[in-house]
């Protein structure tokens, strides 16, 4: 097998200390069968251009590449090979400027050095085997899960470019959370109205037809990878048919059974047959089947009779599965707020007149149960509000972590109400202030400079206790200082950790995506690779993946489009790297050990043969896997045993 | 002992390519000077690293092994950095019978930036190895 080594002088960066003449001699005294030739720079393409004519001229079939790292250069000079027609992995670089010219001050060291590396490498590459990168078929379309403002940026950039998109809502509704909110930090723009574009576009805009929306549904199982997933979604019965209702409400007067409206966090009633708030898209009612008295074996049938469209009501409407082919997954399930009643000096739930957050953007809000007005639940005008910043936040009996949007609306907060009711006392409880952003001081400096508010920094949330009197609610603390005092609050807003919606879990099981140690979606890497999951093909949007606002939601909606559109593209095959792990059934015992560490879930069991097999879609070729193995059954493509061991033996010598 | 300054040591070093390979590669782009004993074996990830490679690496004449690994939570393929912390404690328990001093087989953590530590490390293992002298196995 004839090896060309072609030593780099990297102009004088490698020769200053390594004599290529030495090397060369030393080199042909034990192997004198060896291709030899010295270049000035091999990366120029003059250089690159004469080893092309060297390798076909002198039948060269092995390359060793004396120069740079191969973190610099190993693609230019796998390119180089494949165009001079040799398999690009029959090369081996050597580092010898990196991690030897350039690190040892002796000359006569280092071009020992250098030498015994070249030798290693002469020995590696006789072992290389050509390495094909294999191509498979992709699906182009994509499932979205979720639609709330991550995923339906996501959804409509990957309709916009004329891709087909699943978009996975388990709510009647879409829009998350903002949706619900009648003013949103910074710039108290409406949530609704800034979302209702982006509804707009994805039930009727140009693309629309790219999207089929499937809302009451979750995803209840997944199969495949990258490229090719199959989805399997579970629809339940909306009992209206969106093709046919034109979103009169007609319907909802009649309807004779009234239950807590869980949109409006219990704080209404709402209908067997409703819409979950005024303004909610699509624009079609959903009946809830454990209300309706039709649907329970009853005679009622008032929101039909009432409807002026034939078939938009459809008591017959049944629970539907779904099977959809995917190519790429995008999560965006958002969160969920942290339960207050876990603090129980906060007298959540046990009091009235105390609201999360969230409650209390419906209370503000004017399509909300109280059609915007704050008001106690005697129906007075609270003469004072408490708000209390970092519920269960930074703490570590609680949530250890910083959620990073409280301290805005909180300070929205209080520019609402200064607003709304002028002269109202409001009251800061905090534990820090985070208030990061070019644009997000600015309701902060108008709470400081609100005469009416007074902001108290407490060291620990237990510091705080909420006692009701007949006066209505008082707050006791102790401040940071370890100064005591009480004030009175006739309205308690508490602003609580944001946490991993509950459904994560389910959905974590279902797709094989890691976790972190909050329950959040892990990312692949937490600034490089942020709305990418951990599963190839997998992506992460929004707050499933961490607390963040809308921006930032948004944002990495379109990352998560961006990271699709490059590596899904229709009509182009998908390439699968061929340094990757392969099991030898033969030698396989079939003792799993691969599968329990595989970081990828690349490897399952054939039960049939009792043996382990790797999925090189999956597979990133870490090798984890072939070190751990008993058998020695797996083979780590480009880095096998036999590779190694002849490198560790040649730099021996 | 005294440091034994005609023994030159030869030490295997396996690398992650990602991490510490980077690493090394930083002090050469620093252009810091550390001793030529150490002879690097680039592995895409410490994971890949079979504790048979540093039986072998010792049976075949290394005086010592010093394998590298990025740092925690840094491992590009999430967690085979974790394993080869695993495998080398386990390994170290090994070499004991064999008469290898456990000094012989290091383990640490250098990320891409940390071209100092690379070479404080490389530094300190030649000097050790140059204190215990040559390697002699005994089993």
């Amino acid at each position: 097998m004839k090896t060309g080594v072609y030593f780099c002088n990297c102009g004088t960066n490698i020769s200053d200390k390594i004599d290529s003449g030495k090397v060369r001699d030393s080199l042909l005294a034990q192997s004198p069968g060896i291709h030899f030739k010295t270049v000035d720079f091999i990366c120029s393409d003059e250089g690159q251009g004469t080893i092309e004519k060297d390798l076909a001229e002198n039948g060269i079939e092995r390359v060793v590449i004396s120069a740079c790292t191969p973190r610099e250069h190993e693609n230019t000079f796998m390119r180089m090979l494949s165009r001079a027609g040799l398999n690009p992995y029959l090369m081996q670089m050597v580092n010898v400027r990196e991690q030897i010219a350039w690190v040892t001050e002796d000359r006569d060291k280092a071009t020992e050095k250098a030498g015994r590396y070249i030798r290693s490498a002469v020995d590696r590459v006789q072992l290389h085997e050509p390495l094909e990168k294999k191509e498979i078929d992709i699906c182009p379309d994509v499932l979205v899960i979720g639609a709330g403002p991550a995923g339906l940026k996501t959804a409509l950039s990957i309709a916009g470019s004329g891709r087909k998109v699943i978009l996975v809502e388990k709510a009647p509704v879409i829009g998350g959370m903002p949706v619900r909110y009648e003013e949103l930090f910074p710039d108290m723009e409406c949530g609704p109205c800034m979302l209702e574009p982006l509804m707009a576009e994805i039930l009727h805009g140009q693309y629309a037809q790219n999207i089929e929306l499937l809302t009451m549904a979750e995803v209840i199982g997944v199969v495949g990878s990258y490229g090719n997933f199959v989805a399997r979604i579970r629809q339940k019965p909306r009992f209206a048919d969106a093709h046919t209702c034109i979103g009169c409400a007609e319907c909802i007067e009649p309807c004779p059974v009234s239950a807590k409206n869980t949109f409006n966090f219990n704080a209404n009633e709402r209908k067997a047959i409703s819409f979950p708030f005024a303004g909610a898209l699509p624009n079609v009612p959903f009946i809830d089947q454990k209300l309706c008295i039709a649907l329970q074996g009853g005679q009622c049938r008032k929101c039909q009779e009432t409807c002026p469209v034939e078939g938009a009501i459809v008591f017959d409407d049944s629970e539907k599965i779904h099977e959809r082919n995917v190519g790429a997954i995008v999560v965006a399930i958002g969160s969920e707020l942290y339960d207050c009643a876990k603090i129980p000096g906060l007298g959540y739930k046990k009091l009235e007149n105390i609201y999360t957050s969230a409650e209390f953007e419906r209370i503000l809000a004017s399509n909300g149960p109280t059609d915007g007005q704050i008001r106690t639940s005697d129906g007075k005008t609270p003469a004072s509000v408490a708000i209390v910043h970092c519920v269960g936040s930074l703490d570590a009996n609680h949530k250890e972590y910083c959620s990073g949007i409280c301290c805005q609306y909180a300070f929205k907060f209080n520019h609402v109400i200064e607003k709304k009711l002028p002269g109202t006392r409001v009251y800061h409880f905090y534990k820090e202030l985070v208030i990061p952003g070019k644009n997000e001081f600015s309701l902060y400096n108008r709470a400081r400079s609100n005469p009416h508010a007074a902001f108290i920094r407490y060291a620990d949330i237990k510091d705080l206790s909420v006692a009701g009197d007949e006066k209505g609610n008082g707050i006791e603390y102790q401040d940071i200082s370890g100064k005591s005092g009480r004030v009175q609050a006739d309205m308690v807003v508490l602003c609580p950790a944001v946490i991993p919606a509950e459904e994560s879990g389910k959905l974590g099981e279902v797709l094989e995506t890691a976790r972190d140690s909050s329950g959040f979606f892990e990312e692949l890497h937490g600034r490089l690779d942020s709305a990418q999951s951990k599963i190839k093909g997998i992506f992460l949007a929004g707050t499933c993946q961490s607390p963040m606002d809308i921006q930032k939601a948004m944002s990495q909606g379109m990352a998560a489009a961006g990271y699709v559109l490059s590596g899904l593209v229709t009509g182009r095959k998908l390439e699968i790297q061929p340094v990757n792990a392969e099991v030898d059934g033969g030698r396989c015992s079939g003792c799993r050990v691969c599968i329990s560490i595989c970081p990828y879930t690349a490897i399952s069991f054939d039960a049939e043969k009792e043996v382990a097999r790797v999925n090189d879609l999956l597979c990133q070729g870490c090798g984890t896997c072939v070190a751990a193995c008993p058998s020695a059954a797996i083979k780590g493509h480009h880095f096998t045993n036999e590779e190694i061991y002849a490198e560790i033996a040649a730099v021996l010598k | 002992m005294t440091d034994n300054n005609n023994f030159e040591p030869k030490i295997i070093g396996f690398l992650c390519n990602w991490c510490s390979y980077a690493g090394a590669d930083k002090a050469g782009t620093a252009q810091t000077p550390y001793p030529s004993n150490v002879n690097v074996i680039r592995v895409m990830c410490s994971g890949r690293i079979d504790p048979q490679f540093v039986l072998k690496a010792f049976e075949q004449g290394a005086d010592g092994v010093i394998i590298l690994a990025c740092h925690p939570g840094d491992c590009h393929y999430k967690e085979g950095n974790v394993r080869a912390v695993q495998r080398h404690r386990l390994l170290l328990q090994m070499l004991e019978p064999f008469g290898i001093e456990t000094e012989r087989c290091r383990f640490d953590f250098v990320s891409a930036g940390e071209g100092d530590k690379f070479v404080k490390l490389i530094t300190e293992m030649v000097h050790a190895i140059r204190v215990l002298g040559p390697l002699k196995i005994s089993a």
